[in-house]
């Protein structure tokens, strides 16, 4: 479908760009909003699944005899109970899509498992504690296999292998034996490594870093209802409605026709409630025993294996410039830890990393890596965070080899509109040079870093993401009193409703309070990806301005009709169509619904797709504090500026930034999966995986930079992922400056910062 | 086996049956149907399920449905007076102080407690009496903003009113 350009808005926006409440904001601070554990359907029933101790095993046989005749249970389910589907059948979604062989592995493992917390069977029974005891009367028989449980293993030569079928993706001739790698990407221009070894300077890091989890404070929660026609409902908390029915038909081998998804409030998502998790077992249970569903994960489940947490990845990134001054080579080498299943392709991270400087010669190669650990899924920009953590450090470590300062450095060698993208087209308008100079132009980067009790230092650090278009829907239905009813087929993550409704208020020139927005279920909406890839807010406010002018255009005839005039003597604004001529007659919206509301519904629609992409850059300053006798980093000022289009809500693009800051600072200094040699995680609670608290962070400044995407409907970019990539690698590069020592693992604790000034002082010594 | 429990919530009598193992929190939501209280972990580390146990903020998955009679619990049902919000609840919503919302009702009972005992609270103050609830969208940049904006409203409020 073509792009409808947006029209030129002559006036200046009144609805949009304002800094209005959300429009939920009230059920939220009183507790009415409904997420799916507050749901509590009559007969509903219980279930809890039973998970793997063992991180990698053979399954000899699962015999629930006993489970099933404990007193309460009413259902019992095991892989058996769902259709095998082979490997390679897609759900589409977007350039991607998912390997439902996969998705069924997440939600059931079948004849072998490959992470502790993967689930193997699950019960429904009339209360939760029964449901747990008919959990320990399940006995399954496992043949233990050797646990491979990081990168490093899982790559050796003689490593054991996860998957017989996976043969490395990427490298030619086809592999005649499995391995754990299951794709290698190359992207590569000049000759870098000879551009590497000849260049007037040049810094090498490598660096690792630790599988962490999303953190949503709503764990996964189901409710499924089977009726008597075999028709199911599935109250989700999901970032997409119709990929989980996607999934969940798959699963179960059920027709579109007879499954609905209807998404409820998420209580954050972040990336990890994209696939399924227990949805197409709630709805088995209910369709085996007759009655509605409940499953509920414990915090423990979400953290011990049972929804994905983020890759972990070993990287090492060199780069170089010519004696100019010129960046002149990046090689980085990335490799991604899936967990116990292939992962996502790591070129968008490796591209993300270097795509903000100007480079002649480029070789990046990225490495998907099977490891026994949680199957991984996307969080918040999903693999940027760790390729920033290396990227920046080596442009920060080059600068410092260089006695060039690091902001200097970027002005020189940083992208501009036109300039080449890792995969060699070029960007469409970028605002980083205007960043630039706005950092340059601040207090964060001008004002002297001050004296503390410890050594103090500031990091500057780039972040880049490309996020993802896809397809989005939505409909605008004309009320009887003519206020728009917006019905949107994408899931609210972020003030969607309340930015969405600013969009169609500016359209029809209506107060936001005349909207009326929903999110539409699997059923009532037409087919939009899920909220993931920046690219909700974007996609939508396209759709949204197709969809008003839909609408517009059957009023503007009905108008005509009712004031006896041609359509194109009449304008529109502020909710009146009023004859061009002056003293001319004029009907309101509500005038004309009122008068032709019988005549047959108005429906306005609009659908979004290859949308330009919006992308994400932004800058970040941060100012720590190194106390170098515990190796405590304190955060003491931080400043996040990004270019973001144009902000429709700036309140909402602030909560954005601030808050996805924050998540990066928590991967940077607290959180890491703590894994033994047995594959079991160690930490699996919100004691011991520390996300941050208010104590733990300062106050996060962000500047909005306004730089529209062009052919974009008000110009919007995504928002939502970049701020959480450039925190580790501004964190590490203050910590570098304040006591002259890299820290090369993340998360950045306090043993690992003092390790590794014992370290240096080893190697001074 | 089930045990009848008589207990003061948002100022109403309630005498629910409850299971021994119960906790406050699901005599909360299973028992009463007060769904506001939100579960993140189940084992104190969050904050979510913070309600006010006379007054003093506690974790509803840390404390039994047992130890409830002779005690008033105030939930976030309980803080807006009819359909005017509190001010912290206002506070929130005009800052922009929720995002998904699930820490919300846990984060308005930890605030309303530390403005009953301190209404002209420091930023860090109001960052210690927040340290237990975790909030993963927002940063805590409007929340600490919205709760500082409550305190002030409130004193301005009283100071007419006096």
């Amino acid at each position: 479908m073509a792009l409808d350009p947006s029209p030129p808005h002559a006036r200046p926006h009144r609805v949009v760009g304002k800094r209005l409440p959300r429009v939920d904001a009230r059920q939220r601070v009183t507790g009415e909003a409904i997420y799916p554990a507050d749901l509590a359907l009559p007969g509903m029933v219980h279930a809890k699944l039973l998970r793997s101790p063992l991180a990698h095993a053979r399954i000899l046989g699962i015999d629930t005899r006993r489970a099933r005749a404990l007193p309460g249970v009413l259902a019992v389910v095991t892989a058996a109970d769902f259709p095998e589907l082979p490997v390679g059948e897609m759900i589409p979604m977007g350039e991607t899509g998912y390997d439902m062989w996969m998705v069924a592995a997440i939600n059931m493992a079948r004849d072998k498992v490959h992470w502790v917390g993967q689930p193997v069977a699950a019960v429904a029974a009339l209360d939760v504690h029964t449901a747990t005891a008919a959990l320990a009367l399940i006995e399954v028989s496992y043949a233990p296999l050797p646990v491979v449980p990081d990168i490093v293993t899982a790559i050796a030569a003689d490593a054991p292998v996860l998957h017989d079928h996976v043969f490395t993706k990427g490298v030619e001739p086809r592999p005649r034996a499995p391995s754990n790698v299951c794709s290698r990407v190359l992207i590569a221009r000049g000759d870098a490594p000879a551009a590497l070894a000849t260049a007037a300077e040049r810094a090498q890091i490598t660096v690792s870093v630790d599988t962490a989890h999303q953190g949503y404070l709503e764990p996964q929660v189901v409710v499924a209802q089977v009726d008597a026609n075999g028709f199911a409902t599935v109250w989700a908390s999901t970032q997409g409605q119709f990929t989980a029915e996607l999934m969940i038909a798959r699963m179960l081998g059920l027709p579109a026709a007879k499954l609905r998804v209807v998404p409820l409030e998420v209580g954050g998502g972040f990336g990890g409630k994209i696939a399924i998790h227990g949805e197409a077992v709630a709805v088995r249970l209910a369709q085996m025993c007759r009655r509605p569903v409940k499953l509920v994960f414990s915090r423990e489940e979400v953290l011990q294996g049972g929804s994905g947490p983020a890759a972990g990845a070993l990287i090492e990134v060199g780069v170089a410039v010519a004696a100019d001054g010129r960046l002149v080579a990046i090689e980085g080498c990335y490799r991604m830890d899936a967990g116990g299943l292939p992962g996502l392709s790591p070129s968008l991270l490796m591209q993300a990393s270097a795509a903000l400087y100007q480079c002649p010669n480029l070789k990046l190669e990225g490495f998907d890596v099977v490891t026994n650990k949680p199957r991984t899924e996307a969080y918040r920009g999903p693999g940027g965070i760790q390729a920033a953590f290396a990227m920046e450090q080596a442009i920060d470590a080059l600068c410092q080899r260089l006695g060039i300062d690091p902001l200097e450095f970027r002005k020189r060698n940083a992208s501009v509109t036109g300039s080449l993208m890792p995969i060699g087209t070029p960007f469409p308008a970028i605002g980083l040079s205007t960043i630039l100079d706005r950092v340059h132009q601040h207090s964060c980067w001008s004002d002297p870093v001050g004296v503390g009790a410890y050594p103090r230092g500031r990091g500057l650090a780039l972040g880049y993401w490309r996020g993802t278009s896809m397809t989005s829907a939505a409909h605008i239905t004309i009320a009887g009193d003519g206020r728009p009813m917006v019905t949107i087929g994408t899931v609210d993550l972020s003030g969607t409703r309340s930015t969405m409704a600013q969009v169609v208020a500016e359209e029809f020139g209506v107060p936001v309070e005349e909207i009326h927005i929903q999110t539409g279920d699997s059923k009532s909406v037409g087919y939009s990806d899920g909220a993931a890839g920046s690219r909700v807010a974007r996609t939508m406010t396209a759709a949204l301005v197709e969809a008003c002018a839909d609408a517009l255009r059957q009023l503007r005839m009905r108008a005509a009709e009712k004031l006896q005039l041609p359509s194109e003597a009449l304008d529109y604004a502020d909710g009146a169509f009023r004859a061009r001529q002056p003293g001319g007659a004029a009907i309101s919206l509500a005038e004309l619904m009122q008068a032709s509301l019988t005549e047959g519904a108005v429906v306005g629609r609009g659908v979004s797709s290859k949308l330009p992409l919006g992308v994400e850059i932004g800058a970040h300053v941060c100012d720590v504090e190194v106390d170098t006798d515990t190796g405590l980093v304190t955060v003491l000022r931080y400043t996040a500026f990004q270019d973001v289009g144009l902000a429709l809500n700036p309140a909402a693009v602030e909560g954005q930034i601030e808050g996805s800051v924050v998540q990066g600072l928590g991967w940077a200094l607290l959180e890491g999966f703590d894994y033994g040699a047995d594959g079991r995680l160690r930490n699996a609670s919100l004691l011991d995986y520390r996300m941050p608290t208010a104590l733990d962070v300062p106050r996060i400044d962000s500047v909005i930079v306004e730089t529209p995407v062009p052919n974009v409907p008000y110009g919007v970019r995504g928002v939502g992922e970049v701020p959480i990539v450039p925190p580790a690698a501004a964190v590490a590069n203050a910590i570098a400056r304040a006591i002259g020592v890299r820290v090369c693992r993340m998360p950045m604790t306090p043993e690992r910062v003092l390790g590794a000034i014992r370290g240096a002082r080893g190697r001074a010594a | 086996m089930k045990v009848l429990v008589s207990c003061r919530v948002n100022g109403e009598q309630h005498s629910v049956l409850v299971d021994p193992r119960d906790t406050l929190l699901e005599l909360l939501r299973e028992r009463i149907g007060l769904t506001g209280t939100k579960e993140g972990c189940g084992n104190g580390n969050c904050g979510t399920c913070t309600v006010l146990f006379d007054g003093m903020p506690v974790n509803a998955c840390l404390v039994l449905a047992l130890e409830a009679p002779g005690h008033e619990v105030l939930t976030i049902e309980g803080v807006a007076r009819g359909p005017e919000l509190d001010p912290i609840q206002r506070a929130l919503v005009e800052v922009g102080g929720t995002q998904c919302g699930f820490c919300t009702p846990g984060i308005v009972l930890s605030a309303k407690a530390l403005l009953a005992a301190n209404p002209a609270p420091s930023e860090l103050d109001i960052r210690q009496a927040i340290a237990g609830n975790l909030c993963r969208c927002t940063g805590y940049n409007k929340v600490v903003d919205a709760i500082a904006a409550a305190a002030q409203a409130t004193r301005k409020r009283l100071d007419h009113g006096a």
